[in-house]
């Protein structure tokens, strides 16, 4: 019984809110030492479902995973890329050092289809990394989804809009993304498995427009301006 | 030499009875759909013979089912059963409608003996729930006589066998109506009695074709037989007497083609990628599905399931009347190269496949793709989505110097109604593809909307802004 008890506090299903023990659950880090540090030194988990929740594309929610898929695709695992809003651009995965020969983008005609190819592709040992842009999703799906990802022991991110924030969810990870002015990405994090959420931390990711520095100067300044509605 | 017969009596029957889990009383027609031709068990209790008129047997049986026999289908058949025989022994020939002769005599110290090679071919027929009839002959056209008239003998004495044959009727010799009833009236009434009579005699008054047939069922003239070459494509044919409306119907009888073809495969030693099905309906074009496979692939199971996706993605239009399972590519199966000391890369290569195979029959394969750079200068052609296919371990080559680019391209340019709120940088001049009509124009910024997100912007020669793409 003592037993049973003790594991259960140790794989931090059931914690106790004055301890802050490290957790042994498997994870991956995220590359960004700030948001490890957030995340209890340990990183996007595995065999678990992390959501981000953003408002729309374009505040680098690409350059959060980056490093992920960087290491993901040079370990030879397979990335899958279900219904991306946009197209990845190519160029600019390959100059980011993504490996293209392990990434397979996948796009289904309804929700049926998305889950399944969702379920099967977490299943799956050749799977390193799933990114996937589910739309509206019912908390069973996602607890469904939750069930694949434990078999698989593979890494799961859904990108999700900031309504659900509110909602409940059974991911193990959810981030609320948000930008500020300076091109930083600002994450919040709402519920992470063996601590507290609430957690606050800002990453500088404004080098993903191959920005040096804040130097708004060297853009020639034109008469264009104007001529934006 | 030693010759072996096999004798179907009634092919079609065995064939699509072996195709049904439900039977019922059956029988074969002819091709003018007038007589009997072939009436199962069940029909044969209820008093239907070969040979009567449908009508008759109609009004003996009413709920009979009834198939209309067909010539080309009887040649297919016929080679199916070649086909198996050819793993057993080397030398075949086919005796259309219903018969193969096999060369034997070769095949004895394989086997151990002749009683070896007779079980060996029972068991092959029953494991296949056939009927056939076996004789042994010295000469092909021995066996054969004895095979038709179900006298065969698991021996390969000489005198036994002719004394066997010598007391067929003459009726049962295969010679024309009009030799054998002057044969009659000779006085002759069997076979032996035929060979008594003197060559020359034969020949001068009956005819010179009837001397060389008896002389070819006695081995005095040469009946060169040339061995059949199985055809490098599998076929499989399963004709229902009921029409299938469900898949589930379907997937039985596919189930046991599916084994027969891994068994095939197994024996040539080859994979295949591609199976083509088609699905034939009484009154509409018949249906053809494509089943891939990325990889090489033999297993039924396998098979079976992407199959089955397929049928659930794409319901029955009509009632199925027959199916036939096709195989055209093959490809010799590769050793297991780069097997690791744990064996897992083999696994994982494995998996890898059944995964890809399995998205791609559920989802289509235009649902899949691989993303790669292109060298082109216009942002819309500097990448292109092909097929997917198993990545192969190259090399590392230093990666080309590219631009810096978003990570993110929307599918066209959206027009820019929101004014930026901090330019970044630029502009990038891009202007190309005068050569091909797709001109390209524009001058490229990255710039700051106010939502936060940080946009690839360009304006075009006629001075209007577009977003083209989002540094995600």
């Amino acid at each position: 019984m003592s037993e049973l008890l003790s594991s259960l506090l140790q794989d931090a299903r059931v914690w106790q809110g004055h301890q802050h023990k490290k957790t042994t659950q498997p994870a991956e880090p995220t590359g960004y030492q700030s948001l490890d540090n957030q995340l209890g030194g340990l990183g996007w988990p595995k065999g678990a479902l992390s959501e981000c929740l953003l408002d729309s594309c374009g505040i680098g929610e690409l350059h959060l995973v980056l490093p992920l898929m960087q290491r993901v695709s040079n370990e030879g695992k397979t990335i899958f890329w279900l219904n991306p809003p946009h197209t990845p651009y190519a160029p600019a995965l390959a100059r980011e050092g993504v490996n293209l020969d392990h990434v397979v983008m996948v796009t289904t005609q309804d929700q049926n289809d998305f889950l399944w190819t969702l379920e099967n592709c977490l299943r799956s040992p050749v799977t390193g990394l799933v990114l996937a842009w589910p739309g509206t999703l019912a908390s069973r799906d996602v607890r469904r989804l939750q069930l694949a990802s434990e078999a698989g022991g593979n890494v799961c991110v859904l990108f999700r809009s900031r309504r659900h924030v509110e909602q409940n969810s059974p991911a193990a990870l959810r981030l609320e993304l948000v930008p500020d002015e300076h091109q930083k990405l600002k994450i919040n994090i709402i519920k992470r498995r063996g601590s507290w959420p609430g957690q606050r931390c800002s990453l500088a990711i404004g080098h993903r427009a191959n920005l040096a520095s804040q130097d708004s100067t060297r853009v020639i300044q034109g008469p264009w301006a104007e001529a934006v509605r | 030499m030693l010759w072996l017969y096999l004798h179907f009596p009634h092919l079609l029957l065995d064939h699509i009875q072996r195709n049904q889990d439900a039977t019922g009383a059956l029988v074969i027609v002819d091709g003018s759909g007038q007589a009997v031709t072939q009436a199962c068990a069940t029909a044969q209790e209820l008093g239907v013979e070969v040979g009567m008129r449908l009508k008759t047997a109609l009004g003996l049986a009413p709920d009979l089912h009834i198939m209309q026999a067909n010539p080309k289908q009887e040649v297919w058949l016929l080679e199916d059963q070649a086909r198996w025989l050819y793993h057993y022994a080397a030398h075949i020939t086919l005796a259309p409608p219903d018969g193969l002769w096999a060369e034997v005599s070769s095949l004895q110290k394989l086997y151990g003996g002749l009683p070896a090679i007779w079980q060996t071919l029972e068991q092959a027929l029953t494991e296949r729930q056939l009927t056939a009839w076996i004789a042994i002959g010295h000469t092909p056209q021995t066996a054969r006589l004895l095979a038709l008239t179900g006298k065969g003998e698991c021996t390969d004495d000489k005198g036994r066998i002719m004394t066997a044959l010598g007391n067929l009727p003459l009726q049962a010799a295969g010679f024309d109506k009009k030799a054998c009833s002057r044969l009659q009236r000779l006085g002759l009434s069997t076979l032996a009695d035929v060979f008594a009579l003197p060559a020359p005699e034969l020949a001068r008054r009956l005819s010179p074709e009837l001397l060389s047939t008896v002389q070819k069922i006695q081995g005095t003239r040469a009946d060169p037989k040339t061995p059949w070459q199985p055809p490098h494509t599998f076929r499989h044919r399963a004709d229902f007497i009921q029409e299938v409306e469900h898949t589930q119907g379907l997937l039985f009888s596919l189930q046991r083609i599916l084994s027969e073809l891994e068994e095939d495969l197994c024996w040539r030693q080859q994979d295949t990628d591609t199976l083509q099905i088609s699905l034939q309906h009484r009154h509409q074009e018949s249906t053809r599905l494509l089943i891939r496979t990325t990889g090489p692939e033999h297993r039924a199971e396998v098979f079976l399931k992407l199959i089955r996706l397929k049928l659930d993605q794409q319901p029955l239009s009509a009632p199925v009347t027959a199916l036939t399972l096709t195989v055209k590519r093959f490809a010799g199966r590769a050793a297991p190269t780069g097997q690791d000391l744990l064996g897992e890369s083999q696994d994982l290569n494995e998996a890898w496949h059944t995964l890809i195979s399995r998205l791609q029959a559920r989802l289509g394969d235009q649902a899949l793709k691989q993303l790669a750079p292109s060298e082109d200068h216009r942002p819309e052609c500097a990448w292109s989505a092909n097929a997917v296919r198993k990545p192969t371990k190259q090399p590392e080559t230093e990666p080309a110097p590219l631009p810096h680019r978003p990570l993110w391209l929307l599918k066209g340019p959206q027009s820019l109604d929101q004014t930026p709120t901090h330019w970044l940088s630029g502009p990038e001049r891009i202007s190309s593809g005068w050569w091909d009509g797709q001109r390209v124009h524009r001058d490229y910024y990255i710039a700051q909307l106010p939502g936060g997100e940080l946009a690839w912007v360009f304006r075009d020669h006629q001075d209007g802004w577009f977003i083209h793409g989002w540094f995600g």
